[in-house]
């Protein structure tokens, strides 16, 4: 499985791929949606896909939901899973966000059992994890 | 928007938000990003002579922000905490202004959701904290963390400077 953290925290990236790597993800990391795009672009080039993405919603240069409205207008990226991870926790936002395309959505502070129970909901838990 | 420009609401932040819904928020941030056991314990130590503040911006039906506020070498131990660092291994000020920030911005985005109306949440800023507004518009919880002091504050934003006037003589 591969992930793509994108989050303008460094320590939250780390946070967030600890666990992701616990759960058996190659994780690579963007600080912003246009950095995430780019790494995107850049993975195609070598056959990188990332199955799922963890998106911070306020991050400078590019916003996780312009991202999310982003990768969803590229056919090519169909198969990713969208998952924001914020602190955005009104419901009129993730009504927005899952109108935008994100399939799943973490509100911060979050636990690794939280974000497990998450993948485990998507079918991304790894089998060695989930049993 | 900024926040200068917000308008501001009658009514203050100590009229939307008891102590007890901010150290709640703070229950739940500390074991997750700082670490399993950790806590914000709101028992007041004295305050250092030198600090440091991490905070965000609110702007909505209440403008103001939410400031996390403790001595530089407590910003430094819990940079430590919330990225696992252990020695050698030393932070930096990029990681202390990264680590905090992402505090303040979890603590404000949690608070955020407790306000009235829709808000908006500016990006972490570090440094001096930002000018109080009105006396009453400011909740403050005065704490500890591994018996270092440590503040919370969600203080209403300073009123706008008036714009000076020209005044031409006829």
């Amino acid at each position: 499985m591969r992930a793509l953290v994108i989050d303008d925290s460094r320590a939250m990236r780390r946070i967030v791929g600890t666990i992701l790597k616990d759960f058996g993800y190659e994780v690579r990391e963007a600080g912003d949606g246009r950095q995430a795009l780019d790494v995107l672009q850049e993975g195609k080039a070598e056959g990188w896909r990332p199955d799922l993405c963890c998106i911070d919603w306020n991050m400078p240069v590019m916003d996780g939901l312009q991202f999310v409205f982003a990768v969803r207008a590229n056919p090519e990226y169909r198969q990713v899973t969208l998952m924001m991870v914020t602190t955005e926790s009104e419901t009129g936002q993730i009504v927005k966000a899952l109108a935008a395309g994100a399939h799943e959505y973490l509100i911060k502070p979050f636990t690794a059992d939280a974000l497990r129970d998450k993948l485990a909901l998507l079918g991304l838990l790894p089998e060695e994890v989930s049993a | 928007m900024t926040l200068s420009e917000a308008a501001p609401i009658a009514q203050p932040i100590t009229e939307l938000l008891d102590a007890e819904t901010v150290q709640s928020i703070a229950d739940e941030v500390w074991p997750s990003l700082v670490g399993d056991g950790e806590a914000f314990v709101p028992v007041p130590v004295p305050p250092p002579a030198d600090v440091v503040s991490a905070w965000v911006d609110i702007i909505g039906p209440w403008t103001g922000s939410v400031v996390l506020t403790c001595a530089p070498a407590t910003a430094e131990a819990l940079t430590e905490s919330v990225l696992m660092t252990r020695p050698p291994t030393v932070v930096d000020s990029e990681d202390v202004a990264d680590a905090l920030g992402e505090l303040a911005n979890v603590l404000g985005g949690n608070i955020k959701s407790v306000l009235p109306g829709e808000s908006r949440l500016g990006l972490p800023q570090i440094g001096s904290a930002p000018s109080r507004g009105r006396l009453d518009d400011v909740r403050s919880l005065v704490g500890q963390w591994r018996g270092n002091f440590l503040t919370i504050t969600v203080q209403g934003a300073a009123p706008a400077p008036h714009a000076e006037r020209n005044e031409v003589p006829l």
